[in-house]
């Protein structure tokens, strides 16, 4: 069995940590590029959502280097993600690509069908204490390379040279590749870690705050979303992303939770009460968070015609009034447009910008 | 005399505004790109420079529009903003109390929220060009109508024929079919300004508040028949102004804000810039599957900008190195050539 997976931000990373121990062979489809996107563009219909599109063409980028096996998850409630894997599986069927089609889908579907498919990716192994070993290491890895970023959009805006910022975390990511035990990651996390703090911060005083909430795929993977963050932390701002694959795999195993998104959930309720599907409520909370840590926007990132995105796009528009909170919404898919983007992205940033001097000014005044 | 320069070079077309030190338009222009926006960069300094008061001096240069980055190099401008912030300081500056800035131009559409003198919210139109100027060109160039008379000849209209603005094809159609009914042109033609001010509201103004006064600048804002609709839409009970300036905001925008950022210093490139060369030109990138189109802006030998490259490994120093290799390169087939023929022989 040779195996390939979407690509989501560095899961393959953690997923290439892991798999050597297990008994599958796994193949790793290239880097999401523009070819990527054309290549799901033209396979997948025209009104499915963008990130099915992108992850199809990792699947027939995976199949092109040599793989036969296709593991994919599958999604829960109103979101068109609960089909993703049975559409693809049959796209590929149709171009006539023989593969077999592994489909993790939500344990609420029945913890039977989601052992079996987890015993299958696992390659039959059982549960050994070197595969729970291993597998921990890989968490462990998926969790720290969420915390580089969270790094890296926090200190762009901050650090004088931001070449050396990128050279760092892209040196660490390529070094976390290599990792097979617990103490070649722990030196790998601590030197990046010194590295980041001896970095050289300019005098920022004041900085904007901009929190990004969305959809899991589109607000997280920076090579589909015209790297916002990076866009926003260039124009100056301090960048906190809400949106992680760690909390989403915690809230979906049978046994664990994510306290985050518990506590989005019960900020959203004023305003939402029920599951929309996808992300919904977690951007309406997590916006509300954003408010209460005292940021100065939100932008919302999501594929054109999200439902669950659509639904929390019109809240968010209350929750705005509610609190103060200018909110920028951007969607995207194959016809955006970076021009337009980075225009509306910069006049964001002018009007935060413009409201925290007014602020001060006011305060200064009173 | 201190003074700030404006440019703000569109999709259409180029503006050029010379203010004061009171914001006060000494000179303005409004030229067409034509697709060539360093050539309508120099016609607008050509004009600023023969309409240039004596004793005058350029404290500041800002620069706005589609094309701000290239029109900042080529100017030497302090400041380079976005089209959203330039219009509504210019807005903000013409009519203190406006609320609602609505500014429609070649190809893009925007709605600017302004409460207290500051921009609060904003939207740009994203999914279509429908109701910007280069449709109602297209549209006045069909009918056979000069785009200087055609929002006039809407005026004339007693009613509208309903069109549908959802989208610019189907709005064509829709325009087609309903001459073919045997409908007036002016009928069509106010039929056409309202289904576009549909198109603008259902865009743009969704969940937004529109309180007035609203400024109503752009390119488009020169039509009445567009202006008289807007008026329609709200039933006169909203106050739209269609400030004189309308046509050239942006630019005055740009120039105010260089003005407020009052460089120690300015970085005018000069009206010398009129007579020097530039050329663009452009690569494909190759290395990787994005496929980046390179553009690099040259001054004679000097590379001046460059733009397009996702990963940043192309820099003004890697392109020369990338130059120099392909020129040695040129030459290797020829001795690759002569070794082969050695070995024949």
């Amino acid at each position: 069995m040779k195996a390939t997976f979407p690509h989501l931000l560095h899961l393959d990373i953690a997923l290439g940590v892991l798999y050597p121990t297990l008994g599958v062979e796994i193949i790793t489809p290239p880097p999401i590029t523009q070819k990527t996107i054309e290549i799901g563009v033209k396979l997948a219909p025209q009104n499915a959502c963008f990130p099915l599109k992108v992850t199809l063409a990792n699947f027939v980028e995976g199949i092109e280097l040599g793989a036969d096996t296709i593991f994919m998850a599958g999604g829960v409630g109103p979101c068109r993600f609960g089909y993703y894997g049975q559409i693809q599986n049959i796209i590929l069927e149709d171009l006539g690509y023989n593969v077999d089609f592994v489909l993790l889908d939500h344990p609420r579907y029945g913890i039977r069908p989601f052992i079996k498919a987890l015993q299958t990716m696992a390659g039959g192994r059982v549960l050994s204490s070197r595969v729970i070993k291993v597998a921990s290491l890989a968490w462990k890895v998926l969790r720290f390379t969420e915390d580089l970023e969270t790094e890296r959009r926090a200190l762009r805006a901050q650090v004088k040279d931001r070449q050396k910022l990128d050279e760092i975390v892209e040196g660490a990511l390529e070094q976390l590749r290599q990792v097979n035990n617990e103490k070649s990651f722990q030196a790998i996390k601590e030197e990046t870690m010194k590295k980041l703090d001896n970095l050289e911060r300019k005098e920022t005083e004041d900085l904007i705050k901009v929190g990004i909430v969305g959809e899991i795929y589109v607000a997280q993977e920076t090579k589909i979303n015209f790297n916002v963050e990076k866009i926003l932390g260039e124009l100056g701002a301090y960048v906190h992303n809400s949106v992680s694959t760690v909390e989403y795999v915690l809230h979906t195993l049978p046994f664990t939770r994510s306290r985050e998104k518990l506590e989005a959930w019960e900020l959203a309720k004023p305003y939402l009460k029920r599951f929309v599907g996808g992300e919904g409520i977690d951007t309406v909370g997590s916006a509300i968070r954003y408010a209460q840590w005292g940021f100065d926007g939100v932008v919302h990132l999501y594929p054109f015609t999200c439902m669950p995105e659509v639904v929390a796009k019109s809240i968010l528009t209350a929750v705005s009034r509610d609190y103060d909170l200018p909110t920028l919404h951007l969607a995207i898919d194959e016809h955006s447009g970076e021009a337009g983007l980075v225009t509306r992205v910069e006049a964001f940033v002018d009007v935060l910008e413009r409201r925290k001097k007014l602020k001060k000014k006011k305060v200064e005044v009173s | 005399m201190d003074l700030y320069l404006g440019v703000d070079v569109g999709s259409v077309t180029t503006k050029f505004v010379l203010i004061d030190e009171e914001k006060n338009i000494l000179a303005s222009c409004y030229l067409r790109t034509s697709g060539d926006p360093i050539g309508a960069l120099k016609e607008g300094l050509q004009y600023i420079e023969r309409h240039f008061p004596s004793g005058g001096e350029i404290k500041g240069v800002g620069s706005t529009g589609s094309a701000r980055h290239l029109a900042g190099i080529v100017v030497g401008a302090d400041i380079v903003k976005n089209e959203i912030t330039a219009h509504a300081i210019a807005a903000i500056t013409r009519v203190p109390e406006v609320r609602t800035v609505f500014e429609i131009g070649g190809q893009d559409s925007k709605l600017i929220i302004i409460r207290d003198g500051v921009v609060e919210d904003f939207a740009m139109n994203t999914v279509c060009a429908a109701g910007t100027g280069s449709f109602l060109e297209h549209q006045a160039v069909r009918l056979n109508v000069p785009i200087e008379e055609f929002g006039k000849l809407a005026l004339r209209a007693e009613q509208a024929v309903r069109i549908a603005g959802r989208c610019t094809v189907f709005a064509e159609s829709d325009m087609i079919h309903k001459q073919q009914l045997g409908f007036g042109k002016p009928e069509i033609v106010k039929g056409l300004c309202e289904a576009l001010v549909r198109n603008f509201i259902n865009n743009l103004a969704t969940g937004k508040t529109i309180e007035d006064p609203i400024v109503f600048q752009g390119g488009v804002a020169a039509n009445e028949g567009i202006v008289q609709a807007f008026r329609d839409f709200f039933q006169g009970k909203k106050k739209i102004v269609v400030p004189p300036e309308h046509g050239v905001m942006g630019a005055w925008g740009a120039a105010i804000l260089a003005l407020e950022y009052a460089p120690e210093k300015s970085t005018f490139s000069g009206f010398e810039v009129i007579g020097r060369q530039f050329e663009s030109r452009s690569f494909t990138c190759e290395d990787c599957p994005n496929a980046c189109e390179i553009v690099i802006l040259k001054e004679e030998n000097d590379i001046k900008a460059l733009w397009g490259s996702r990963c940043g490994k192309w820099t003004p120093v890697t392109v020369r190195q990338r130059w120099e290799e392909q020129e040695d390169k040129s030459e290797e087939p020829l001795q690759i050539e002569e070794e082969e023929s050695l070995v024949k022989g």
